[in-house]
């Protein structure tokens, strides 16, 4: 398909442009800066608010905004360079933006990577002829506990309320009042709550809103850029993790366009202090006639060797999910390897069959239909999929939802047999899907076999031969892929059943706080826990050895689309890394594994990815080709029908309980105060006609029982809830059963 | 000689009763309507174009022609009537609607018609709530009398922001957004109200097609002058004898206007200034009376037509003080979406406030005129410019003035006072003026 270009010139320089080109890209092309503030084409059309991008067109009297242009055939634009016009006109806009500007950039987070303070020092005034007061206002101002608001700085730009209102779409960003007395506000000064806040802070081009955790941490010529990946979920946003004198000050997107666009989720963007959490493991712990107790390096070493031996084949690893891929291959080496133990509690299922559907999470925004089925919405679980999928909504595709809160109301579990209907060449939905030239299925919720129904129904549906067509699985964990080939291709021995578990290695955070993990503990004899806090594993682990977060670690993940990315280390942990330790056990049990990542990697890579060197993974990892398809494993249980809502007792009928695992939780979330507003509030959601029948309404105090337990909530209805389920957040769900009665209070 | 009042938008109202569907129908109310259905819709896009009727909001672009820039394609057209009569000093589509409602509609309906639009919005100033009654009644009644056809009206009311009548920014706020213009291009008649091509005209250029279809687009154009034809509501104010609104042909001499038609000054006093087109246009002094009133003659005068609002300004009267109320009021409007507008126009008041109390220097009345050329032409949409215009006028033509208040360190006029009888008290047109309005200056570095 060719292009058709059009010539414009920009300062005497003629450039050749594809037709639509907005001026300010046209001009880049040229070489040539037209300066903007407002102007980001990811928040939407161009607004023309500024005026910064002011230029002389040849025919037109009137200076222009260049940001609202796109370029036509012969167009002759003179910039601040060429035209004195512009350049006076651009002057202006800078002078008055600086009047009631508070020009306390010495004190000001944002200056030194400041767009005003650089624009100004390129272009504009040297001295100012104001007089008067400048406006002043309350400052700063918490948007919300993670957010300050100093009006003052304040240019009126609009990046940030488009952001809410254009891409996250939680529209509670607004500009409240007129003119020169106008303001950002959310809607009647509520705390800015929802899943993408964070991603104001680095759109605003001065210093009006910034991070309270960064707020006064750090300089921009004292601080470093580390360019890592994201490993808080499967999603694999690219960041930068600026460092001060060793400690992670703040994470910075870094735009993969075909990833993230240059959007974080608060939790990737705010979590980084819970490296510094207070209960933070330093040094290892052994279990003595005092209970845990710090102990040596050496001490822990050898304790370990000593239950590895013990164990042999009888030790049963659990896996997180969250290692990187070299760490769960030198956990394989070591283990199974030196031990033999090939046993392993993997986080969740996975599947390679998706890899003949393979697409970038970017072909989302161009599709013309996308089928989501599952539990769980798909912010929880992979959020920059969320704004992928408003995006595309935004262009006109039809977003169908299979799930509990879905535009296809599905009781709990019912994603398997939704995918087989869809399969039927009867189905409507169906048809259009086999039809469509671009079409996405992303499963997003617990079974499906780590993607192989959704693979199935892609199949089906003939997929392969589409380019444009393709399927996502949402995983649970950040690494689940990668980290359950890493460990299959550590030894090529199958896995064996043990009959009694005499070792239990728990690797990760995540593991240790599994209930299926832990409920195996109490079977084993032994128990070694890698984990990073004190409360995880203080009451069951024999030994405890520190283990490291994401921004500690070199190595490699593998995101939801099977794109494998490089992390950097950006800071030292407090402790040696697991690589080290690993590699001093494995050479005790006759194995060697390196203690560096690179070269762990270049071995994983010779097994697994053809190898592939790190340099090819680059700083923007590649989405490597689709493969031919293979037909996953069958589903080795039967699809669970939805729980039909009970009709003939409907006041004493229990509800199928729905636990979610929201976006703000877990061990790291836990660990920020300044994130904790973020968390689920203690609720349990209800449909309406449930909520009915028990005379509930939203705000009431509810019981929720089940067997003997039971856990006070307040009730929410939510229309959009199917019938027959009442849906909590994991951490306020407790040990609830599956089925509850829920009463008011 | 005097112009005759020839009357096509109040024809009639003299007489009788045009609110009522009875009253309009015994001037031959709608007999235009069944004209106009009976042609195709492009012969009455034809007649309206060949007649020039120019638009009679402020920017005099020939609805004809408008009409032509309508992007074509399946989806729906929409037609939204300007009836967000805001600019201080303009009063006449306000009479419009409330003595002649049904020739309003009817224009509505023969546009509609020509444009091949069902869907017709109507922006009604919020403040216009007895307009907006009589317009009401009025629908009602065309409705009931099966006039409508398939087309539906719609009356919405604004709720009091001057920039709502700006085109883009009513728009918006008709799409229950905040109402702030949008950039141009696309213009309206491209990407319009919910995105569709919109035809946007003035309440008095509507109300003028049915004329234009009774008549004849030739007829028409005999009438006024030949670069815009037929007549205007001239809303005229300030200190004339009889302030009010008169309808005359376009092309009558301003100095027919303010003496003949209003009566001249009141009291033997001396004229000082005509403001031709509502407070947003250049100032023209007693010297430049002699100007026709029509879009091309007033501009080259070096003003505008604006909304045919006349403010007639004697020699009592402080421009400092006319300047500092005019910047006032769009300090007050400005939206704050763009920069030079938003800043630019608090800037002006401080500069205006301080030569007005007796505070400024000789400089200042140089930086006073260097803001207004530093705004000029740099806003999103006019109102930046209608900010200006007053002030810099004020400041080229009555320099002296300005200067005189730098070197008595006071107003020789007596402030405030001096425009009573111009503008209304300073209450009613900026509501209750911002704390920091005409803050005192700080201390010099």
């Amino acid at each position: 398909m060719s292009v058709e270009l059009v010539t414009v010139t920009v300062d005497d320089r003629r450039v050749q442009v594809p037709k639509g080109t907005g001026l300010v890209e046209a001009a880049q092309a040229a070489g040539i800066e037209i300066p903007v503030f407002c102007y980001e084409p990811r928040l939407g059309p161009p607004i023309g608010a500024c005026r910064m991008c002011l230029v002389e067109i040849e025919g037109i009297p009137k200076l222009q905004a260049g940001c609202t242009l796109t370029v036509q055939e012969g167009m002759v634009v003179r910039t601040a360079q060429t035209s004195a016009k512009a350049a006076e006109g651009q002057e202006a806009t800078l002078e008055f933006i600086l009047v009631n500007h508070p020009l306390d950039c010495p004190v000001c987070d944002k200056g030194g990577e400041c767009p005003l303070q650089d624009l100004t020092f390129r272009y504009g005034p040297g001295a100012t002829r104001m007089r008067f007061r400048k406006l002043t206002f309350d400052k700063p101002i918490p948007l919300s506990p993670l957010i300050a608001l100093d009006r003052e700085r304040c240019i009126l730009c609009y990046r940030c309320t488009r952001f809410s209102e254009e891409v996250a779409e939680d529209g509670q960003l607004v500009a409240r009042n007129r003119g020169a007395r106008s303001e950002i506000a959310t809607f009647e000064d509520v705390p800015y709550r929802a899943p993408f806040t964070g991603n104001v802070i680095e759109l605003c081009p001065v210093g009006a809103l910034t991070s309270t955790l960064y707020r006064f941490e750090g300089r921009p010529w004292d601080t470093q850029e580390v360019p890592t990946v994201c490993a808080a979920c499967p999603v694999g946003c690219n960041v930068t993790a600026t460092i001060r004198e060793g400690k992670v000050k703040r994470i910075l997107s870094r735009n993969h366009p075909e990833i993230d666009r240059g959007w974080l989720c608060d939790k990737g963007r705010f979590t980084y202090p819970y490296l510094r959490a207070g209960d933070r493991i330093t040094a290892p712990l052994r279990r003595g006639p005092r209970g845990l107790a710090e102990t040596t390096w050496e001490e822990a070493l050898d304790a370990a060797e000593e239950l590895l031996r013990e164990a042999g084949a009888g030790t049963v690893t659990a896996l997180s999910g969250s290692e990187t891929t070299e760490i769960a291959y030198a956990l394989g080496r070591l283990l199974r390897v030196g031990l033999g133990a090939h046993s392993a509690v993997l986080p969740e299922a996975t599947s390679d069959a998706l890899e003949a559907f393979r697409l970038p999470l970017s072909a989302i925004a161009e599709a013309e239909l996308v089928v989501v089925v599952g539990d769980d919405p798909v912010v929880e679980r992979a959020p920059i999929v969320d704004l992928w999928l408003r995006e595309a909504r935004r262009r006109g595709a039809e977003i169908a939802v299979f799930g509990p809160t879905g535009t296809h109301p599905l009781g709990p579990g019912g994603a398997a047999e939704a995918c087989r209907r869809l399969a039927d060449p009867g189905h409507e939905l169906g048809r259009r899907l086999r039809a469509a030239e671009r079409a996405v299925l992303i499963w997003s919720g617990p079974g499906g076999g780590g993607g192989a129904r959704v693979a199935e129904l892609a199949h089906a549906l003939g997929f392969e031969g589409k380019p444009g067509c393709g399927a996502f699985h949402l995983p649970a964990s950040p690494n689940a892929r990668g980290v359950a080939m890493a460990w299959a291709a550590a030894a090529d021995e199958d896995e064996a059943e043990v009959e009694h578990v005499r070792l239990l290695f728990v690797s990760g955070d995540d593991a240790a706080s599994d209930p299926a993990v832990r409920a195996l503990a109490e079977r084993a004899d032994a128990t070694i826990v890698v984990t990073m806090f004190h409360g995880l594993a203080a009451g069951w682990a024999d030994l405890i050895l520190p283990a490291t977060g994401w921004l500690e670690r070199e190595g490699t993940s593998m995101n939801l689309e099977g794109r494998l990315q490089r992390l950097r280390r950006a800071v030292l942990p407090p402790c040696p890394d697991e690589l080290g330790w690993i590699s001093e056990l494995a050479a005790r049990f006759g194995v060697e594994v390196s203690p560096y990542a690179a070269l762990v990697y270049e071995e994983v890579a010779a097994r697994l990815f053809r190898d592939l060197s790190l340099a090819e993974l680059g700083l923007r990892a590649p989405l490597p080709a689709r493969k031919p398809y293979a037909a996953p494993p069958p589903a080795t249980t039967p699809a669970s029908q939805p729980a039909a809502p009970a009709e003939e007792e409907p006041f004493l009928g229990t509800l199928r309980l729905l636990r979610y695992r929201p976006l703000f939780s877990g061990p790291a979330v836990e660990r920020v105060p300044e994130l904790q507003f973020q968390r689920p509030a203690r609720e349990v959601a209800l449909s309406e006609a449930d909520a009915e029948r028990r005379g509930i309404v939203s705000g009431d105090r509810v019981l929720l029982r089940s067997n003997g337990t039971s856990v006070e909530l307040r009730a929410r209805v939510d229309r959009a809830l199917v019938e027959g389920v009442a849906r909590v957040a994991e951490e306020h769900a407790l040990d609830l059963h599956a089925e509850v009665e829920v009463v008011k209070a | 000689m005097p112009a005759e009042p020839l009357e096509l938008l109040m024809a009639g109202t003299a007489e009788h009763d045009l609110t009522t569907l009875e009253g309009y129908r015994a001037v031959g109310g709608y007999a235009a309507l069944a004209k106009a259905r009976a042609m195709e819709p492009q012969a009455v896009i034809d007649e309206i174009t060949a007649a020039t009727i120019r638009g009679r909001g402020g920017a005099g672009f020939p609805m004809g022609r408008k009409a032509s820039l309508l992007a074509k394609d399946r989806g729906p057209v929409y037609l939204v009537v300007n009836a967000d009569e805001s600019e201080p000093g303009a009063f006449k589509d306000r009479d419009v609607m409330r003595f002649t409602p049904h020739r309003l509609i009817e224009g509505c309906l023969i546009t509609a018609h020509g444009i091949e639009s069902r869907s017709v919005f109507v922006y009604i100033r919020g403040e216009y709530l007895h307009e907006f009654e009589v317009l009401r009644r009025a629908l009602a009644e065309a409705r009931e009398a099966g006039l409508l056809g398939d087309v539906t009206i719609v009356l919405h009311r604004g709720a009091g922001a001057y920039i709502c009548g700006e085109e883009t920014a009513l728009l918006e706020s008709l799409e229950g957004r905040r109402g702030q213009p949008r950039p141009r291009p696309p213009f309206p008649p491209v990407v319009g109200l919910y995105g569709r091509p919109t035809q946007i005209n003035n309440v008095s250029t509507i109300a003028l097609v049915p004329k234009v279809i009774e008549l004849g687009a030739e007829e028409f154009a005999k009438i006024g002058v030949p670069s815009a034809p037929g007549t205007a509501v001239f809303s005229i104010s300030g200190n004339v004898a009889r302030p009010g609104n008169y309808e005359r042909p376009l092309g009558i001499p301003l100095r027919e206007l303010v003496y003949d038609v209003a009566g001249g000054i009141a009291g033997g006093r001396r004229l000082k200034a005509v403001i031709p087109g509502g407070s947003s246009v250049p100032v023209l002094t007693p010297e430049e009376l002699d100007t026709p009133m029509d879009y091309d003659s007033i501009q080259a005068a070096g003003s505008f037509f604006g909304s045919a609002a006349i403010i007639v300004v004697d020699d009592r009267c402080c421009m400092v003080q006319l300047a500092l109320r005019a910047a006032q009021f769009y300090m007050h409007e400005s939206c704050g979406k763009c920069t030079p507008c938003r800043v630019g126009t608090r800037w002006l008041v401080q500069l205006l406030t301080k030569i007005e109390e007796g505070r400024g220097a000789p400089a200042d009345l140089d930086l006073l005129d260097d803001v207004c050329e530093r705004m000029l032409g740099k806003s999103l949409c006019a109102l930046g410019d209608f900010a200006v215009y007053p002030v810099s006028s004020y400041l080229r033509k009555y320099r002296d003035e300005f200067e005189a208040h730098v070197e008595l360190g006071r107003c020789p006029f007596g402030g405030e006072s001096s425009l009573e009888g111009i503008v209304a008290p300073v209450e009613q047109h900026v509501h209750a003026l911002p704390a920091d309005a005409g803050v005192p200056e700080a201390a010099p570095l």
